[in-house]
Formats: structure tokens, C-alpha cells, sequence
């Protein structure tokens, strides 16, 4: 078992300064299959802040960057600890010998989960330099006074963090004995200068210049062009292998045949091309891939006939026999991550010295477990292989698995010389996580006044945490005992009724699954959403009125969303005419990020399109950090709810993925894009939640409900098109 | 053969010839700012200019720009280290998430300023419809190419 020691990380800086440090240990904890979940302490997040001999401030980042910005808000925490400005934190994407394991970038976790230890690294920093200080200038404690990149006296002597470096640095030195400093973040009497502050993202002027930020952009000599052939799903069996001519292929270097593994490295990326195009792979499949499979396992009605589903979420005094007022199912489609960057990945090994090496880099989620399987995959020890993560082209859940790094390892390994393994388009969708399908039945009853007796929301979807390929095939059942967190969430409804029931099943389906933006919340809202609005219609209600109406008084943070989110709607005039409509949904993501949305749908009977015309967006995750980059992330949040609702489907058929690129697989363009309204709701006095993955769920239902008040369709299927609106 | 790139003459080597502009540019030239998304000029992540024209590098055989001038992210900006107005405006805008597509957003923003100055919301839609960005910055990309376009008429 690897031993890290916080020396051996601070010594990897360089800036150890002799006697200053203790010693801590950090074993790693219990091997998980995947992915990483170590959540942060304050040892470990100890060891990302540091003063450079030079007195300027390094942080490692913690965190995965792909678009969310989350380290920017890590930094904003340690600039306020430290009195600098945030644009003088110097971040650096840390390799996996720099510091201890982190959890997975996931979950819309970062700031909830990594914001209180970074400031307590941060001000822990701070105070040990306060102490060199009163040394220096031979003062008590009490007298040296923060100021703006160090100290100062009243007496107005001034002692900068690059005087008390003294050319050697300083690293924090955390004594658990000792209370922790005062956390100036997470102080609501402060007047903070740089949390709450709409800061510029680190790193943006790279991203404007065409400046290497990317896997694919790291220069690397000698490097040859590898790919491997993927499966339409993760357990098919190669049934047959033709590589007929591939190595009078033009610039062809070696084909690589291992046990279910094909692959071929070529000295460009043209010859790969060419050369891929002659290997034939016929496979074997354990379930038929179509779209009938999937409605045929996912078919909620079926399932509740069969009684009570796998998962019952929620079971207080449910009736069974009532005279619903609501009685509708929903269904939602499978959809694709598409991020914008086709994966890369680069291996190269080392043999020359007496120790073999092994370094990998990548853009990806989980920078520690791409370690652990590559030490898995290649029989190496941990401790000789290093991954170097890499700025994601968009991730959205979708890259946490050992996949085209393992591609690039075997082939590198092969030919012992750095590959490069840049994905196609087509590869990428082949090798989908997906959202799975999901069916919803939603009951709901209301006495004479129009309040709510009962509540009955039963659903089937696909696993999301717990999918096949995730777990080996012996741990699979055992962990299927439990309830798939990814599968349950959004579940939980905010509206009271006397008699409730929440209950799903979960199914393989014969794609491969995992998480994808929001896992099940988008959906399950989607569902709530629309039966409560069709109620609201029915009862002749201001689905606004009628919602917070019958909120559960513990959601008055979801409430608040919701009224706001009707007023900043009302700033913008609904076109009058026919064919126009406004819709409103609101959710709760972990019951830590609410959000509410409003949408003005113009359901044009001229073009015969659905287009929508303006949205609006209120959302409460805490204390704002950065309330630009809380905007940016409900923006994003917002063009994924359009797709969602009417766009992307994820095609299979005859055994194949069918989606293989952007003209069959169709996500937001500009043209589809409104004008966007955002509110902030900051709450100063709470901790930070996530916002990477919370708007998008209650656009979907928002969009749906806006087209049944413009022109009285109810959606009952996602994506919705135009043709379906004829139906009323 | 040779071709001109961000007004450099530079040489493509002999195994190089059966690649498109942009394997060229990426992994032999080390221009690693235009960018490989979907391969089928679908997505503009790969938008360079040829001879002044848009275009989806990830369609055009090397051979075919022989002796041309193409343009990438990596040569709009001034030599001084200044940026392009589109690049600040990008910035002072903070448009871009995860960044993948912006180079190519930012070439063909700079394709429609030249060819309209003045570009309403439905010119701009209308161009930048060829430019996915799954991240959705679209709105921002908008004000981005707003601002600059002002910018750009006050330099001319």
C-alpha cells in the first residue's frame, strides 16, 4: 500500500525550508473500483497552498477544469484568506505525484465539499506567516496587522509574504491541536474583497489565443498515432477480427491483437485513418440494440402492474384506489454527453533507467483512478506511473473512466514509443455513457379546495451510478441491494399531500449508462413539473400561485426561486398572437441548489417549429462566490435544458449506435438560443453548493408547460417536436 | 510544399502530404489552437481563414492550399502582445467555458465582421449557426461579437 507523506509532495516543489513542517501520512483508503472518492480534510487540501521562495502565492488545483471554473472559486476562498487579489494566485493542474488522491470533479461538488478546507489551508497559511512576522519585527501577535500581500503595524511598518518567504517559501504548517484560525470566507460581518466578486476565470486568456490547454495540444517528440477499434456497447465480445491490408497501409507502423483488443498505430493521422478503414470487428452481444428493447424495459406501466416497484423512496399512508386528478406518463429519451473535445489521451514509457515509468496525460474527471486502472491494466505499481490531467473540452459526467487511456497505454506499451489516441466523433458517440431512458407515471389527487391528498410518482430508467460496466460482474448484485443515488435523485417531491408515494425500478439497458448532467434529477423533475402544471391548467390556477401554494413549508428557498423567477419573466412581454406561451418549473438538486425557470415558447403554425423566444432563470446555491460564473453555468444549464426538451435523442437500431455525429445527433445551435434573463439569489450566511448541473433541470418541464399554454398540447415525451403538438 | 501561415512561409514535410490543414497545422506545424471536434465540417471547431474565407480545416486536403495564406486563432492578434478586439471583447465578456470551440467561434466572428461591420442579432445567428458550442455560450458569444464590432469600426 502507497504511503504519501505531505513532505514528499511539498519536497516535489521544491520549496521545503528545513524544520518548518510536520509530517503527515496519508494512506490510501480502501481501493474503490471507481471512481475516486476521497473527499477533502484539511491535511489533504493542506498541501495545494504555498508561498513560493519568491513570495508569490501556488495553488494546486484541486479540481478538474472543464468550463464550471470551480478552481477560480477555490482561488477567490484563498485570495480573501490571504488579503490578495485573485488574479495573484498562480494555479497549477497538479500531476498525480504532486499531491495526495482527490475525489472525482462530479456532482456538482467543488465548492460544497472543497470550499471549507481550502480556506482553512488557506488561513492556516496565513496565521503561520503572522507568526514569522511578529518575529521579524519583534512585535506580539496581536500586533501585526493584516494588509494586501502581507503585514503591517500600526505603527505602519510593512513586512510583505515575500519578505517572510526569506528566499525559501513557506508551507503550511497544520497542528490539529490548535483551533482553527478565524475563516474570513465564511465570516458574514466581513467586508469580503474578493469572494462574492464576479472575478475573471483563471486561465480565460489562454482559451481566446489558441494557447495548448488540451491534451491534444501537449507537445510530445517522437510521438506516433494509435487508435483502437471501440464496441457498440461495453460487453459485446469480438466475434470476428478481419485486418486484411492494413499493413500496406502508407506510413503503417504495428497492429496491436490483444485478448478483445485490436488496434494499429500508424506515423500520422490520415495513414491511422486509412488504416483503421481495413480492419473489419463483427461482435458478439449479449442483449439486441434497438430502440424496441429499450421502450419494452422501460415501459413504467408495465412495471406498476406488477406492484410495488424495487425502490420505494417514499410510502406514507399511499392509496391505491382514488379518483385522480392527474393521471399522466412521461417519457424521456436517451441522450449523449457530446462534449465539444473528441477524447485524447498520450502514453509514453520509459524503460532506460533502472526504474520503468509510465505517464499518461489526459483530460479527465478522475485523474487518480485513470492511475489506479492504469496500474491495474499494465501489472505496474502505482508509484511508477504518473498522469498529467489536462484541461477538458466539456465533460458533463461523461469522462471518468480509463478508456482512451487505456487505448493509449497498450499501444504505446506496444510499440514503445509515445501514442497519441485521438478519438473520432464517431468514437465518441460509441462510447456513450448515456442518460438512460426514462418512464414516468404520475398520480396525483386533490380534495374539493383544490389541495393535494395524494402523490404517486413511479418511474423505470436505466442504472446511472450503478451500470454494468461500472462494477465488476461479481460486486454488481451486492450493490444493486442499495438504491442507485443517480437513479433516485431529483426523486423527492416538494409539494405536501397527506398520502404519498415515490417509488422506481431501475434496468439494464442494452446501451452503456452512467451519469450525465443532473444523473436523474432532470427528468424526474421534467415529470413532477408537468403533471403539477397540467393540474394548475385543470383547476384554472396560475401554475405559480398554485405551486408555492402547495410547497411543503420546507422548501422556502425553492418557493422564493420560483416567485422570483415570475417576476424577472414578467420584465419581458410575451408576444402577443397566437402560438405563444410561457411555462414555469422549479427543482432542487440534493436539496442544496434550488433553481425555478421560466420560458416564453412560440409554437409557430408558418415554419412548423417549436422555438424558444426568451428564458429566464432564478437560482439560490448559497453563499454566490462568483456570480458571473454562477450565470455562465445557468446559461450553459439553459442550452442544455433546450436540447433536452426539444432536440437530442440518442439512436440505435439493427445492433448499432446510429448517432455517430453532429447531423444525427442534434444539440443547441445559436439560432436556437434566446435571450436569457439570470438572477442570483445570494445567501451570504450558507455555505456554497454546486451550480454546474442545476438550472438545466427544470428547463425541460418549463419548455413543456409553455407549450401547453400556448397552444394546450401536454408533452408527454422528450424530445418534443413539432408534429407532436398536433395532436391536441 | 509550402504555405503560408499567419504571414510565416512554412515548409510541410514529405510525410505530411496525404494530411488535412488541420493534422497539418496541429501536429506538424504545432498550431494547436485550431481544433479537431467532429471531422465532417460540422461543429467549426477547426474554422481557419484561406485566403480570407471561413473555412473547416478538418475538410481540406493539404495539397489543396499550396502556396495559399491561411489564417489561424494563433495570428489575429497584434505583435505587441495586444489582443484582436474580438479576443478582448471575448474576455471582458468571460465567454468561454470550456474553451474547445472558441477559437473556432472567435475565426468565424471575425469572418462576419469583415464581410458585415454592423451585424444584427439575426446576421449573427445566421453566421454563427455553423458553430457549435455544446458548453452554450451563445448568448455571451452574441455580446461578445457586439462589442467588438464597435471597437473594430472606431480602429478603421
Amino acid at each position: 500500500m502507497a504511503i504519501f507523506t505531505r513532505r514528499r509532495f511539498l519536497a516535489a516543489t521544491g520549496v521545503v525550508a528545513g524544520g518548518v513542517t510536520a509530517v503527515y501520512v496519508f494512506r490510501q483508503r480502501a481501493e474503490a473500483v471507481a471512481p475516486t472518492f476521497i473527499f477533502p480534510d484539511n491535511e489533504a487540501a493542506a498541501t495545494w497552498v504555498q508561498i513560493r521562495p519568491d513570495g508569490s502565492c501556488m495553488m494546486y488545483f484541486p479540481r478538474m477544469d472543464m468550463g464550471q471554473n470551480a478552481n477560480t472559486g477555490l482561488a477567490q476562498i484563498v485570495a480573501e484568506e490571504l488579503n490578495l487579489d485573485v488574479g495573484e494566485i498562480d494555479g497549477v493542474l497538479p500531476s498525480t505525484s504532486d499531491v495526495p488522491p482527490f475525489a472525482v470533479t462530479a456532482g456538482s461538488m467543488s465548492l460544497t465539499a472543497f470550499s471549507r478546507p481550502v480556506a482553512v489551508a488557506a488561513a492556516t497559511l496565513r496565521e503561520n506567516l503572522r507568526q514569522r512576522a511578529a518575529g521579524k519585527l519583534n512585535k506580539p501577535l496581536s500586533e501585526i496587522l493584516d494588509d494586501a500581500g502581507g503585514f503591517r503595524t500600526a505603527g505602519g511598518q510593512v513586512v510583505s509574504y515575500r519578505d517572510l518567504a526569506n528566499g525559501a517559501g513557506a508551507v503550511i504548517e497544520l497542528d490539529e491541536s490548535k483551533e482553527i484560525p478565524h475563516l474570513y470566507t465564511f465570516d458574514s460581518s466581513r467586508q469580503k474583497q474578493q469572494v462574492g466578486k464576479s472575478a475573471q476565470p483563471l486561465g480565460m486568456r489562454a482559451l481566446v489565443t489558441g494557447a495548448p490547454v488540451y491534451t491534444g495540444d501537449v507537445p510530445m517528440d517522437d510521438v506516433l498515432y494509435g487508435r483502437a477499434v471501440l464496441p457498440p456497447v461495453r460487453n459485446a465480445r469480438m466475434a470476428t477480427v478481419d485486418t486484411t491490408g492494413v499493413e500496406r497501409v502508407k506510413g503503417f507502423v504495428a497492429l496491436v491483437e490483444q485478448t478483445e483488443f485490436v488496434g494499429v498505430v500508424c506515423k500520422t493521422p490520415s495513414a491511422l485513418d486509412a488504416a483503421m478503414a481495413k480492419i473489419k470487428v463483427t461482435w458478439d452481444l449479449q442483449q439486441p440494440i434497438n430502440q424496441q428493447e429499450i421502450d419494452r424495459l422501460v415501459d413504467v406501466d408495465a412495471a406498476m402492474s406488477e406492484g410495488n416497484l424495487e425502490h420505494v423512496l417514499v410510502d406514507e399512508a399511499h392509496r391505491r384506489d382514488v379518483n385522480w386528478a392527474v393521471d399522466l406518463r412521461f417519457d424521456v429519451q436517451v441522450q449523449s454527453h457530446a462534449a465539444q473535445e473528441a477524447r485524447v489521451a498520450i502514453a509514453r514509457f520509459d524503460d532506460s533507467g533502472d526504474r520503468r515509468k509510465l505517464e499518461i496525460w489526459t483530460g479527465t474527471q478522475d485523474p487518480f483512478a485513470i492511475k489506479r486502472f492504469a496500474a491495474m491494466d499494465t501489472g505496474m505499481a502505482k508509484d511508477d506511473i504518473v498522469v498529467y490531467p489536462q484541461r477538458l473540452g466539456g465533460g458533463f459526467g461523461g469522462r471518468e473512466h480509463y478508456e482512451v487511456e487505456r487505448d493509449a497505454v497498450r499501444l504505446a506499451r506496444a510499440v514503445k514509443r509515445p501514442v497519441k489516441v485521438q478519438w473520432t466523433r464517431a468514437d465518441e458517440f460509441m462510447a456513450s455513457r448515456s442518460r438512460p431512458a426514462s418512464s414516468h407515471r404520475v398520480r396525483i389527487a386533490a380534495d374539493e379546495a383544490g389541495n393535494l391528498q395524494d402523490w404517486w410518482h413511479g418511474y423505470v430508467t436505466g442504472h446511472v451510478v450503478l451500470s454494468r460496466e461500472r462494477l465488476p460482474d461479481w460486486l454488481l448484485p451486492i450493490a444493486r441491494l442499495s438504491e442507485d443515488f443517480g437513479v433516485t435523485k431529483g426523486a423527492l417531491s416538494p409539494y405536501r399531500a397527506v398520502h404519498r408515494r415515490i417509488e422506481c425500478k431501475d434496468v439494464d439497458l442494452p446501451i452503456d449508462l452512467g451519469v450525465w448532467r443532473s444523473l436523474n434529477c432532470a427528468p424526474a423533475v421534467f415529470a413532477r413539473e408537468s403533471a403539477m402544471d397540467e393540474l394548475a391548467v385543470r383547476q384554472g390556477v396560475h401554475p405559480v400561485d398554485f405551486k408555492v401554494s402547495q410547497m411543503s413549508d420546507d422548501w422556502p428557498r425553492l418557493s422564493n426561486c420560483l416567485q422570483q423567477v415570475r417576476k424577472l419573466s414578467q420584465k419581458h412581454e410575451l408576444p402577443a398572437g397566437n402560438g405563444f406561451g410561457r411555462g414555469y418549473a422549479c427543482g432542487t438538486y440534493d436539496g442544496r441548489c434550488y433553481v425555478a425557470v421560466s420560458a416564453d415558447v412560440h409554437v409557430d403554425q408558418t415554419t412548423q417549429q417549436i422555438k424558444v423566444v426568451h428564458i429566464c432563470c432564478a437560482q439560490d446555491v448559497g453563499m454566490a462566490v462568483n456570480p458571473d460564473q454562477l450565470r455562465a453555468q445557468m446559461e450553459s444549464n439553459l442550452s442544455w435544458g433546450i436540447g433536452m426538451a426539444l432536440m437530442e435523442r440518442f439512436e440505435v437500431a439493427d445492433n448499432t449506435i446510429q448517432s455517430s455525429n453532429f447531423d444525427n445527433y442534434t444539440v443547441p445551435r445559436m439560432s436556437d438560443m434566446p435571450s436569457v434573463d439570470t438572477l442570483v439569489i445570494d445567501q451570504p450566511d450558507m455555505p456554497p453548493a454546486g451550480a454546474g448541473e442545476v438550472a438545466l433541470i427544470a428547463v425541460p418541464a418549463a419548455i413543456a408547460n409553455a407549450i401547453r399554454n400556448a397552444c394546450g398540447y401536454r408533452a408527454l415525451r422528450l424530445p418534443i417536436s413539432f408534429a407532436d403538438t398536433q395532436q391536441v | 510544399m509550402k504555405l503560408t501561415v499567419n504571414g510565416e512561409q512554412r515548409q510541410v514535410a514529405e510525410d505530411w502530404r496525404d494530411e488535412t490543414l488541420l493534422t497539418v497545422l496541429r501536429e506538424h506545424l504545432g498550431l494547436t489552437g485550431t481544433r479537431f471536434s467532429c471531422g465532417i465540417g460540422q461543429c467549426g471547431a477547426c474554422l481557419v481563414h484561406i485566403e480570407g474565407a471561413p473555412v473547416s480545416s478538418c475538410l481540406v486536403p493539404i495539397k489543396d492550399v499550396a502556396g495559399k495564406n491561411v489564417l489561424t486563432i494563433e495570428g489575429i492578434a497584434p505583435q505587441d502582445g495586444s489582443l484582436h478586439p474580438l479576443q478582448q471583447a471575448w474576455l471582458d465578456a468571460n465567454a468561454p467555458q470550456c474553451g474547445y470551440c472558441q477559437s473556432g467561434q472567435i475565426m468565424q466572428a471575425l469572418a462576419l465582421l469583415q464581410r458585415n461591420p454592423e451585424p444584427d442579432d439575426a446576421d449573427i445567428d445566421a453566421a454563427m449557426s455553423a458553430n457549435l458550442c455544446r458548453c452554450g455560450t451563445y448568448d455571451r458569444i452574441r455580446t461578445s461579437i457586439k462589442s467588438a464590432a464597435v471597437v473594430m469600426k472606431e480602429i478603421s
